[in-house]
């Protein structure tokens, strides 16, 4: 079966990425100039500039000269196609894979159109996402790269389906100028007069080698809906990471806060595209001049949304006191899982998650992040070392009637292994506390000090001997008893071997 | 197809479909009403028969008359209804491997230590205003902090907003100013007394003793079979286990534990209640 790709084409990509990220440029005058021989000249003319008479390839000079209140800027064609590729990430909720097209346009496999309502859905749904990340695109779905990349760029439509081996005619109409790769070509055929695909196309191939060569024979081919190139894959990075210079280093939260959202918006959506969702995140601040300042930010729950993300960066901000301006912002995801998604049942809001990430950072701002945690058991014969601090990240939450189903199928939990249920709530810090004991004449304990005062034994239970790690330079030999103690309750205290002395360890409080 | 399948659907099984879905979506989002322990005799006592949420319960007492364990057994069943529950430890005396016995998802609670001891009343309240947690537990024992009275309004405030329940465990020396004061006493070896102190809803000063065995399901009672209760000393005369001195034998051959078991566990205690000189 043959192919089908679908080429998405967003016309000025540099320049409508700059005026996503600074809305005050939207319709003035804007050029994105490029350093040729150097000399400074125009690569991308936004709508509003090239009314006033400015054209690409312009000198930057002639363009000031052209409309004085020209705004322009330096295009770093790496950066764009990082950027493009970022975006193109977004789109891999709908398509398998995608190959870059820079600087404007990138094809994607529409071979998961049936998913989608069809190819007409599919291109539907493409040209939304394009329009959700703020961008003006045009989509054409072919069975060929050069056909849907050519009505793309130079045809009139803006979401278009070409039915295979109905490439020829629909390219019949658009100009010679969409044979972008063979000017050569270009240039002759319109020395013969020619002025459209449909023209060459209607030409021999015989005609076509004698005059223009093999070139001129792929570039026919093209047009006759033969092109046989196919769609490579492009290699998804590693690491998702955004990284955003700043126009000018900022000193203040709220412009800050204003780039981060953008920033976060993308790198939700390219999560959302690989269908996976953030668990760690960092946000490094390039200060200038004194470098990196890193804010490590932890989810309790996975997730994928912006504004979530957005006021847990608010929240770890406010209390950030910065000693520079920023320069840049790069925004890494250190640790990921599967997004499974979430399902709505009924009106149910998933509000409590976000309620849940932020009293998370506000305690996390104000009291540090060792404060905050989740107890996990650990494998030790040594009480005190018996447990250890863990990230909290409780199960997601399932909307009502799943929970309820899931209520309703719970199996009990396994019992306890015996030694645990002997084990007090309260434990003090380390070894405990020595305590003063008085024994009777048989060695039983009679009473003992314990937290200010003299008390009675009332009752004893024990002993339970915990040893080991004689391997290591700190081995332990204790006798724990459970003791009733007069106005108390019940206490764990434990009598050390060889020393003889007591120790009040806990409380089952 | 599901266009196709509603038009020829029984006009009368989609009404009853859309009424479920009408008595769905009244249906209360909050299905708990109170957290109960899960012990008879001390749910009996409290009005509404656990404690109850959208308020402040106030477990005052000794530090080892049992107050932790009854609170964590409310939080167990919030974990139970797939709800979270967060523990604000003043004293950082909290010990895990004691909580999963009571029925406490470990990876359901959240522990806050606050560095500081004014932190944490804001702590706890930062945790009830969130509205994520069905029960903040807030220990104050031998942390020194006596709350203010607009630090309790604010407390029971938050809680009333926010639907959680916050579990106030204060010492017997600082009494608070609950909603609901429990006031949870060791009544000698037996168990713990507990007395509805305040109450809105009713039933102050109703008492009720709990065995210590309730407390931790399973757990060996130290009560034995016997009849004979444990408020009188151990016997005197003849100590079933007495203490005795480590000989240099011991250290050269490794320590016996007590029937022969090497250290570690991997022998079954002897009985506790035959330590005690009690009855089997």
């Amino acid at each position: 079966m043959s192919q089908r790709v679908a080429y998405v084409h967003l016309p000025r990509f540099p320049v409508q990425r700059r005026v996503l990220e600074e809305p005050a440029l939207a319709s003035q005058p804007l050029a994105l100039v490029h350093d040729a021989k150097g000399t400074l000249r125009v690569a991308f003319a936004s709508g509003a500039a090239q009314r006033e008479g400015i054209r690409t390839g312009m000198t930057l000079t002639a363009a000031r000269a052209l409309v004085p209140a020209l705004r322009d800027g330096r295009v770093d064609a790496v950066a764009e196609v990082q950027a493009l590729s970022s975006l193109a990430e977004t789109f891999l909720r709908f398509s398998p894979a995608f190959m870059p097209s820079p600087p404007d346009g990138l094809w994607l496999d529409a071979s998961a159109a049936s998913l989608f309502g069809g190819e007409l859905g599919l291109v539907d749904r493409l040209e939304a996402q394009a329009r959700a990340a703020g961008f003006r695109a045009r989509v054409v779905l072919a069975s060929e790269l050069f056909t849907a990349r050519a009505l793309a760029r130079f045809g009139a439509g803006t979401r278009v389906c070409v039915d295979p081996g109905d490439s020829e005619r629909a390219l019949a109409g658009l100009p010679l100028q969409a044979l972008e790769d063979a000017p050569d070509v270009v240039a002759s055929l319109r020395a013969l007069g020619l002025s459209t695909l449909g023209e060459l196309g209607a030409l021999l191939p015989t005609q076509v080698i004698a005059r223009l060569g093999a070139q001129g024979l792929r570039a026919q081919r093209r047009v006759r809906g033969q092109d046989g190139s196919r769609l490579l894959p492009a290699a998804l990075p590693e690491v998702v990471e955004e990284v955003r210079t700043l126009e000018a280093p900022v000193e203040s939260l709220e412009p800050l806060l204003f780039s981060l959202k953008s920033s976060l918006d993308q790198l939700s959506a390219r999560l959302r595209g690989r269908q996976r969702a953030a668990v760690r995140l960092t946000l490094t601040l390039v200060l200038e001049p004194t470098g990196p300042f890193a804010v490590p930010l932890a989810l309790a729950r996975p997730t994928t949304d912006p504004k979530l993300l957005l006021d847990l960066v608010r929240h770890r901000l406010e209390s950030v006191r910065l000693d520079a301006p920023v320069a840049t912002l790069i925004l890494t995801v250190n640790e990921s899982c599967d997004d499974r998604g979430q399902q709505g049942v009924l009106g149910d809001a998933p509000a409590g998650d976000a309620a849940l990430e932020t009293v998370l950072a506000r305690l996390a701002t104000a009291l540090g992040p060792e404060a905050l945690g989740s107890p996990v058991l650990a494998d030790d014969h040594r009480p005190e070392a018996a447990h250890a601090p863990g990230p909290f990240r409780p199960p997601r939450r399932e909307p009502g009637m799943f929970a309820e189903a899931r209520r309703a199928l719970a199996v009990e939990a396994p019992l306890p292994p015996d030694w645990q249920l002997e084990r007090p709530v309260r434990l003090l810090a380390g070894e405990g506390e020595p305590i003063d004991v008085e024994l009777d004449r048989l060695g039983a304990l009679r009473s003992a000090r314990v937290l200010g005062r003299r008390r009675a034994v009332l009752a004893i239970a024990g002993p339970e001997r915990l040893g080991g790690q004689w391997w290591s330079e700190a081995p332990f030999q204790r006798d724990y008893y459970r003791v009733h103690l007069e106005g108390l309750g019940p206490a764990w205290l434990y009598r050390r071997a060889g020393e003889g002395r007591f120790y009040l360890h806990g409380l089952f409080d | 197809m599901a266009e196709a399948s509603a038009a020829g659907a029984d006009p009368a099984v989609l009404e009853r479909l859309r009424e479920r879905i009408r008595t769905l979506q009244a249906a209360p989002r909050q299905l708990l009403s109170v957290l109960r322990t899960g012990l008879a005799p001390v749910d009996g006592v409290l009005p509404g028969g656990g404690f109850p949420l959208g308020q402040v319960v106030e477990l005052w007492g000794e530090p080892a008359s049992g107050r932790a364990r009854l609170a964590f057994r409310a939080i167990a069943e919030a974990h139970r209804a797939l709800r979270l529950a967060a523990w604000v430890d003043g004293p950082r005396m909290l010990y895990p491997p004691a909580l999963p016995p009571l029925g406490v998802q470990l990876d359901q609670l959240l522990v806050v230590r606050p560095p500081e001891a004014r932190q944490l009343a804001w702590s706890a309240l930062q945790l009830l205003r969130s509205g994520a947690f069905a029960a903040v537990g807030l220990d104050l024992t031998h942390t020194g902090v006596r709350l203010s009275p607009p630090e309790s309004r604010r407390l029971v405030d938050a809680a009333t907003r926010s639907g959680g329940l916050l579990l106030l465990l204060t010492p017997a020396e600082a009494p608070a100013d609950g909603t609901l004061r429990l006031h949870v006493m060791a009544s000698g070896a037996r168990g713990l007394r507990l007395e509805v102190v305040r109450s809105r809803q009713g039933g102050t000063a109703r008492v009720v003793d709990v065995p210590w065995e309730l407390l931790t399901p399973g757990a060996p009672s130290d009560l034995g079979a016997g009849s004979r209760g444990l408020d009188a000393p151990p016997v005197p005369t003849e100590p079933s286990l007495p203490f005795r001195r480590v000989r240099a034998s011991d250290l050269r051959n490794g320590l016996i534990g007590i029937q022969g078991q090497r250290p570690g566990r991997d022998l079954p205690l002897p009985s506790f209640a035959q330590a005690l000189g009690v009855a089997p």
